[in-house]
């Protein structure tokens, strides 16, 4: 057998954190026995939500929160009628086969992705309609300035 | 009455609120070849019969001798009653004015031509010798000379001539009116302008020579030039030239030799004097006559045969000195033929010093080789260079007469800045401190020449060597401002005959500052040049400001408004517009009190200044950010990101609020 180089004994400094991952998906996965029929419920019920943070890509990750809120808040009443009612895996599939509970979860996921998609253009207007008021601002501020102290004040290396 | 006649028509011009100068009454009779004489009164006793001399305006008078004979009283002295610049209305100007008493008999002799009675032997320590000598005592006791004694400037002090007094010697430089015949041979060599105060013993010969004159009743070379005479005296003795054919008595004899010795060393001195006055004989001077080549050299198709006509035959001929030195036919020449190992070493030194001149300094250098040669040859001489002739003490002279003519200035000026006088001092036979002096002080003249800027350059000099020179600016030239206490009320009046526009301060103004100023004003004057206008106007109302608040002057509406309209762009230098307008509306409240100084605080306050740049800096920086916010803006840059963070964080939000209040609900549900 070839021998494996050495410099793989030495983990590389990201592995760190993949192993803390690693121990608490085995922590969960040993939970799983004893809350199983949660975990059915809430992998289907949350699968917009599961798949919007697999897709999302960039620094700033607000999909899948902005999905998974609305869509764990439209599957909470079959969770809290699994907890609070028959915890068992049984009622667990009726629950995940129930197409009312599959709409209302899967909707308002929707509903979510929905407000994600719809809110940028509303408040990029708002703020264009304040950016031209703070612009006018800003010009009567220099347009002070020059009337004070010249137009010496305006010669700047940067600007002219 | 006499004096109501002599008044005649016109008014009367005030001197000093006591005399009565009248233009319209001429008095020919008391006239000097450049200063006219006036019919003048003294107001506390008008049958004082008085003269008054004009000098020539734009001409250097002698303050130093008018201060020192005012008052005398001496018997041989035509007594000075007053001087000093007054308003004269046939020029419309200034003048200076000199008011003498009128002596009571005429002159001497009416011009050097004129024959008139000789004077007798047995009258001449009666009517001549003692008065004239008690003069001599009189101004030397004052520090100053005379220069000015000759027939023609002596009067007889009573109408039945029974002493003879001398005539004025204020109103024009020192022997500039004198002629070659009554001037030592020294003297003679120089331009009349160039001659200098002198000392006590060119009095004395002027004094023997006078005398002799007299004693002829005629001026024996009268029919010579002066350059003849100046030969003549040269190469016989001013004895010989002036009294020889007399039959004179052997007493009288031995005076004229003793004053009229060429050589100034041996030449009768006042003791000497008094001891003839006393009877006691002296032992007799005779004539010393320059040494003889054994073989004359040729220079400019003539022979020479001593020193002192080579060279003055130098002098003469400038360009073609060089090079009869150069080839060291004239070392050899004083070596063999004249004998004077010293002079010939000398001229060696000089000529090794010019050829080690390079290139460009080389005709400089040949040319300061030539005026040292001269200064060797006959070391009595006056410093000669080019068409210069003068003594130390007389190049200033020589200077204002030069620009109050009109004459070319280049030669001076090219002899200071090469430093002939330094050549002159470094060639004297014995060290003399008076020297030093004046060798340190022709190296601040040239200093002067050297900078061109405004407060140097020629003007300075003139100033400088001129303490009597009145300022000669187009500006205040009328005023006659002799002093700087008058610099300023000159300016002031002057204010309604200019537009307003140029400055008060010009070449002429910034020199005569510069030299009568007993304070530091060197910043101000450096400043004057500055390239940028703003700091050169600031530096012109500081220097005006400074004469004013060290001399206490007050009252200068005019002018302080001329320079206040002039300080625009110093105004304009504040950045901040109100406090510009606020000092637009200060500048003429300042200038109605005629305060300089203040106005020179209100510009030039250094708080004031740094807290002007201090804002104007941070306004800048405020303009420039409200600058680069406006860029992003326009470029919608900034907004986008932003916007679309802002509304997918608000989202969010939502989001997870509207599943927080949805669990929270249900759970309250299920408890309750």
């Amino acid at each position: 057998m070839a021998k494996k180089p050495e410099k793989k004994k030495t983990p590389a400094p990201g592995r760190k954190g993949g192993s803390n991952r690693l121990v608490i998906f085995l922590a969960l996965m040993a939970l799983v026995p004893f809350s199983l029929p949660t975990i059915l419920v809430m992998f289907v019920g949350l699968l917009p939500t599961i798949a919007a943070a697999v897709v999302e890509r960039g620094t700033n990750r607000y999909a899948w929160i902005c999905v998974g809120g609305l869509n764990f808040a439209g599957l909470a009443p079959w969770l809290f009628s699994l907890w609070f009612g028959h915890h068992t895996l049984e009622f667990a599939l009726g629950q995940v086969t129930n197409v009312t509970m599959l709409f209302v979860a899967y909707g308002a996921a929707g509903v979510g992705s929905a407000l994600y998609l719809a809110l940028p253009p509303v408040v990029a207007a708002i703020m264009s309609a304040t950016s031209v008021q703070r612009a006018t601002g800003l010009r009567s501020t220099q347009r002070k300035l020059i009337d004070s102290w010249g137009e010496s004040v305006s010669k700047s290396d940067e600007f002219h | 009455m006499a004096s109501d006649q002599q008044s005649g028509a016109g008014g009367s011009v005030s001197l000093r609120d006591r005399y009565l100068i009248y233009p319209g009454t001429p008095l020919a009779e008391f006239a000097t070849p450049s200063a006219q004489a006036f019919h003048a009164e003294d107001r506390r006793d008008p049958t004082k019969p008085l003269f008054a001399l004009i000098v020539r305006p734009g001409h250097p008078a002698r303050i130093d001798a008018m201060r020192a004979i005012k008052g005398s009283e001496s018997p041989g002295l035509m007594t000075l009653a007053e001087w000093g610049p007054m308003d004269w209305p046939p020029l419309n100007r200034k003048v200076m004015a000199v008011v003498y008493e009128r002596p009571g008999g005429g002159r001497v002799m009416s011009s050097l031509t004129a024959e008139f009675k000789p004077l007798d032997e047995a009258d001449l320590i009666r009517k001549v010798v003692s008065p004239i000598f008690a003069a001599l005592r009189e101004v030397r006791l004052h520090s100053v000379t005379h220069r000015a004694i000759r027939p023609t400037n002596m009067f007889w002090a009573t109408a039945e001539k029974d002493r003879i007094i001398l005539g004025d010697c204020a109103t024009v430089l020192s022997a500039l009116e004198q002629p070659a015949v009554v001037e030592t041979i020294e003297s003679s060599m120089c331009h009349p302008a160039g001659r200098g105060p002198g000392s006590y013993a060119d009095d004395i010969y002027s004094f023997g020579a006078s005398v002799a004159l007299l004693l002829h009743g005629r001026n024996p070379v009268s029919h010579l030039d002066d350059e003849t005479v100046l030969r003549r005296k040269i190469l016989h003795g001013s004895f010989a030239v002036l009294a020889a054919d007399e039959r004179l008595s052997l007493q009288t004899s031995e005076f004229l030799r003793g004053t009229m010795c060429d050589d100034p060393h041996e030449r009768w001195t006042a003791e000497s004097i008094e001891l003839w006055l006393s009877g006691r004989r002296l032992s007799p001077l005779l004539a010393k006559f320059e040494k003889r080549a054994s073989r004359g050299l040729p220079f400019n198709g003539k022979e020479y045969s001593t020193a002192r006509e080579l060279a003055m035959a130098f002098c003469k001929n400038w360009d073609a000195v060089a090079q009869l030195v150069l080839d060291g036919r004239l070392e050899l020449w004083l070596r063999r033929s004249l004998d004077m190992k010293d002079k010939a070493d000398a001229i060696a030194g000089v000529t090794r010093e010019a050829v080690m001149a390079v290139n460009d300094k080389r005709a400089a250098a040949f040319d300061t080789m030539v005026a040292k040669t001269c200064m060797v040859l006959d070391s009595r001489a006056p410093i000669r260079y080019k068409t210069l002739a003068a003594m130390p003490d007389g190049i200033g002279g020589l200077l204002a007469e030069a620009i109050a003519d009109g004459t070319d200035l280049r030669t001076i000026a090219e002899a200071l800045m090469r430093e002939v006088p330094k050549g002159y001092f470094e060639t004297r036979d014995a060290y003399n401190p008076e020297n030093s002096l004046m060798d340190s002080s022709f190296r601040e003249q040239k200093n002067f020449l050297d900078r061109a800027t405004l407060g140097n350059g020629v003007e300075r000099v003139l100033y400088s060597m001129n303490d009597a020179m009145p300022c000669l600016s187009p500006l205040i030239v009328d005023d006659y401002v002799l002093d700087i206490r008058d610099l300023l009320p000159a300016l002031n009046a002057a204010t309604k005959k200019v537009d307003g526009k140029g400055w008060p301060i010009d070449r002429h103004i910034a020199a005569f500052i510069g030299a009568r100023a007993n304070f530091d004003v060197e910043r101000q004057m450096s400043d004057l040049t500055l390239p940028d206008p703003e700091r050169a106007a600031m530096a012109m109302l500081n220097l005006l400001a400074v004469i004013q608040w060290r001399l206490g002057q007050g009252g200068l509406q005019g002018l302080a408004t001329w320079v206040g309209g002039l300080m625009q762009p110093s105004v304009n230098s504040f950045h901040n517009r109100e406090r510009r307008k606020l000092i637009e509306k200060e500048i003429p409240r300042i200038a109605r009190d005629g305060n300089l100084v203040e106005l020179a605080r209100l510009l030039d306050s250094p708080e004031e200044r740094t807290k002007d740049a201090h804002e104007f800096t941070e306004a800048r920086t405020e303009w420039l950010a409200a600058q680069r916010e406006i860029a992003n803006i326009e470029e919608g840059r900034s907004n986008n990101e932003k916007a679309l963070r802002f509304a997918q964080q608000l989202a969010a939000l939502v989001s997870v609020t509207i599943s927080l209040i949805t669990v929270v609900l249900l759970l309250l549900a299920r408890l309750l």
